[in-house]
């Protein structure tokens, strides 16, 4: 059995530059025991890019953003409480948590209907490339694919693992690793006469390090910034294929460069130089950076040409076009909480793949690097809540639970003391588990079972419902565009 | 062996075959299976004897002794002396036979905080399918809250009410027994938890608290001994069981 339901939903986006709404109409089907899909989309109406507005670097004008959206909901002719759901997704240096929910609040009588994220780096690039369709085609083919969002100050790349998954009914394929490097169009600046405004300090890193003059105040030449851009064009290359990495290339990483290479077998390209790349302008200097010529360089890069190139769904990045919730659910009536823990909100999710057959030192990777990738693509020192969802345990004996508790209780070491972490089981074995972790850690721990939810949702969870042990969820899961 | 998947459907005759979809799959009763003429199709009928067939070997069939044995209970009996007087005198499997009532004094702790009962009652395979996971689960988290557990035993031809009996000879605080469900057509392998705060022989069944339903499809035995270790730790701290402990949860209105 499955329901169904139609809901108005908005995507505000806010960047580090621009903000943009979308409105949408989601069908939402929600299959028993399953996370919702959004089974189908329709735009209602693209919003003007605006200029974010900010009242200083870190802090965006709320007010402003709100009226924006109003504006906006107005010129689609929709009242605002016909809106059911939404997404306010706040990206870039702006990406602070207090941006993101006073505006969900202010959108919305029932925020809770809202998901208010953050997106850092490495969410950024997972949202890019679910947006621009590398995650879609990479589970459609069974193949590995990179989602290279270059922008105007970093470029964030986002590998997407098919493989194996090609006639599934997975829609996407989940992201195996994030690499951000500070790279962009907009590190350099000129004005209309191209003497050099500003450089950004990787700019000026990249320039020292390859003996490039480059100075503020002074008009370089064509054949100087070519030789800038196609410096850039490499790093990023060197980015994608490492390691081994060049020591300029880990000197500009944004996190920690990875061990080991990927099997990349296509990539698409998607953000404001990316699109660039397959349409450049008549004039490199249009926008008064660097973003042309680096687009060139990119697009005559000799390993950019032998990449197997993918078009992208979206133009300049992945936007959100609102959030497909689920009518709030109940845990099965069985579970593990602490209910000072409760209500949590927002609460990302990271999906532990199958370790239903996995033991030992194995058992206890698998939940570490789940942790990893959560302390990758969300700021978790500043959510109230993390949370690990486990589609499948292994068989549910004594002797199992023990083992999966002990690898999950380890693992839970390198998570900082005072987070809450909540464990989501679909089967059903919330309080078997939940003591069994306990005997190895006394941490804050909510475990919930009989729920299937995806890694990039978010979940609310409510206080246990009367006398009972059960408690209400809703499912958030994103909307992209077509 | 009977399996959900190859149970034909009433779908060719259905008016509305999505809604009779999510009818059907929401139970594992014999829904939508169609019928030939007046009468049932072949196969329906086949996989309801052999579930039947099932349920009566839960019911005729005995725990062996090995598996008492391997599961480190002390092995007694009920006074009914063989099955036919098992399902017709359930006075008899309330009462422990002479030489067991002797045993449990000998072999078993004297008055635990908790006395663990396993009994194969009314299905065997329950028993032997759920016990396994169960019991550690449970005895583990008794033990992480310092509760005394006593020595567990097992009954032969038990009901429920042998739990009255053990823990009145043993003077335990509460007890536990985990006993096999009468089968149905669609689980031979459910087990249940009955547990009494301060047994007495006598003790009306209002003042007992139960779990039932366990079983891999529907609360699984390690989740079971979960909740159990929650139940007993509440039923020690407000000492009731059954209605005693649940009196809060309703209201009675005056009329």
């Amino acid at each position: 059995m499955s329901d169904r339901t139609t809901l108005t939903s908005i995507g505000v986006d806010v960047g580090t530059t621009t903000t943009h709404t979308i409105l949408s109409r989601l069908r939402v089907e929600t299959p028993p025991g399953g996370s919702p899909q959004i089974i189908d989309r329709e735009i209602r109406h693209r919003g003007t890019v605006r200029e974010t507005p900010l009242l200083d670097a870190e802090t965006i004008d709320v007010d402003r953003v709100v009226e924006f959206v109003e504006r906006e909901l107005e010129a689609a002719g929709v009242t605002p409480d016909a809106i059911d759901t939404g997404a306010v997704i706040v990206t870039g240096e702006t990406a602070r948590r207090e941006n993101a929910e006073p505006l969900a609040h202010q959108l919305a009588d029932d925020a809770g209907q809202f998901v208010a994220a953050t997106a850092g780096g490495a969410l950024e690039a997972v949202l890019a490339g679910r947006g621009s369709g590398a995650a879609t085609r990479a589970a459609k083919d069974g193949t590995m694919v990179a989602n290279i969002d270059v922008g105007g100050g970093t470029t964030n790349i986002a590998i997407f693992d098919g493989t194996g998954l090609a006639g599934s009914s997975r829609r996407e394929a989940p992201v195996a690793e994030t690499r951000c490097l500070d790279v962009g169009g907009r590190l350099v600046r000129f004005d209309d006469e191209g003497h050099v405004t500003s450089i950004s300090p990787p700019a000026r890193e990249i320039a020292d390090v390859r003996e490039i003059p480059l100075e503020v105040g002074k008009r370089p030449s064509v054949a100087v910034l070519e030789d800038l851009s196609a410096a850039m064009a490499e790093l990023i290359v060197d980015c994608c294929v490492g390691p081994p990495f060049d020591s300029l290339t880990r000197s500009l990483w944004i996190g920690t460069p990875p061990e080991e290479s990927l099997p990349i077998e296509a990539v698409v390209k998607s953000g404001g130089v990316g699109r660039l790349v397959a349409s450049p302008p008549d004039d490199p200097f249009a926008y008064g950076d660097l973003g042309g010529l680096l687009a060139d360089a990119l697009a005559t890069n000799e390993t950019v040409r032998s990449w197997s190139v993918l078009d992208s769904a979206e133009d300049i990045r992945a936007t959100v076009v609102g959030a497909g919730t689920e009518t709030t659910t109940l845990s099965g009536r069985t579970t593990s909480l602490e209910p000072a823990l409760l209500p949590l909100q927002n609460v990302p999710v990271v999906r532990v793949p199958a370790i239903d057959e996995a033991t030992g030192t194995d058992l206890e990777e698998a939940f570490r690097t789940a942790l990893a990738r959560a302390d990758e693509l969300y700021d978790i020192g500043a959510e109230d809540a993390v949370s690990l969802s486990v589609d499948d345990v292994g068989s549910l004996e004594y002797r199992r639970i023990g083992q999966v508790a002990k690898a999950l209780a380890g693992a839970l070491e390198a998570v900082p003391w005072s987070l809450p972490v909540v464990v989501v089981t679909r089967q059903n074995c919330a309080k078997a588990l939940g003591q069994s972790v306990r005997r190895g850690t006394d941490r804050p721990l909510v475990v919930v079972d009989e729920l299937g939810v995806d890694g990039g949702d978010y979940l609310d969870i409510g206080e246990p419902m009367a006398g009972g042990e059960s408690v209400p969820v809703v499912v958030k899961t994103l909307a992209f565009g077509e | 062996m009977s399996t959900d998947t190859t149970r034909s459907r009433d779908s060719e005759e259905a008016t509305d075959e999505e809604t009779l979809k999510r009818i059907v799959d929401r139970t594992p009763t014999r829904l939508g299976v169609g019928r030939a003429g007046p009468r049932p199709r072949t196969d329906t009928l086949l996989e309801f004897r052999a579930d039947h067939g099932l349920a009566r070997d839960a019911v005729l069939s005995r725990v062996s002794e090995s598996f008492v044995s391997e599961l480190g209970l002390v092995s007694l009996r009920s006074r009914a002396a063989d099955m036919d007087q098992y399902l017709a005198r359930p006075d008899r499997g309330r009462e422990l036979e002479a030489a067991s009532l002797e045993r449990l004094h000998e072999d078993c702790k004297h008055a635990p905080e908790v006395q663990l009962i396993v009994s194969d009652g009314l299905s065997s395979s329950a028993v032997e399918a759920n016990v396994p996971d169960l019991l550690p689960a449970l005895e583990d988290g008794l033990a992480d809250h310092e509760i005394d557990v006593g020595t567990p035993v097992f009954v032969h031809f038990g009901r429920v009410d042998v739990m009255d009996a053990v823990g009145e000879e043993l003077e335990a605080e509460c007890c536990v027994i985990l006993i096999g469900e009468r089968p149905g057509l669609r689980s031979a392998e459910s087990l249940s938890a009955y547990l009494v705060y301060g047994p007495e022989r006598g003790t009306p069944t209002a003042r007992k608290s139960v779990i039932s339903n366990i079983h891999d499809r529907g609360l699984p035995p390690v989740e079971a001994g979960a909740e159990l270790v929650d139940l007993i730790r509440e039923m020690i701290e407000h000492e009731a069981s059954g209605i005693d402990l649940r009196e809060d949860d309703r209201e009675f209105i005056e009329q």
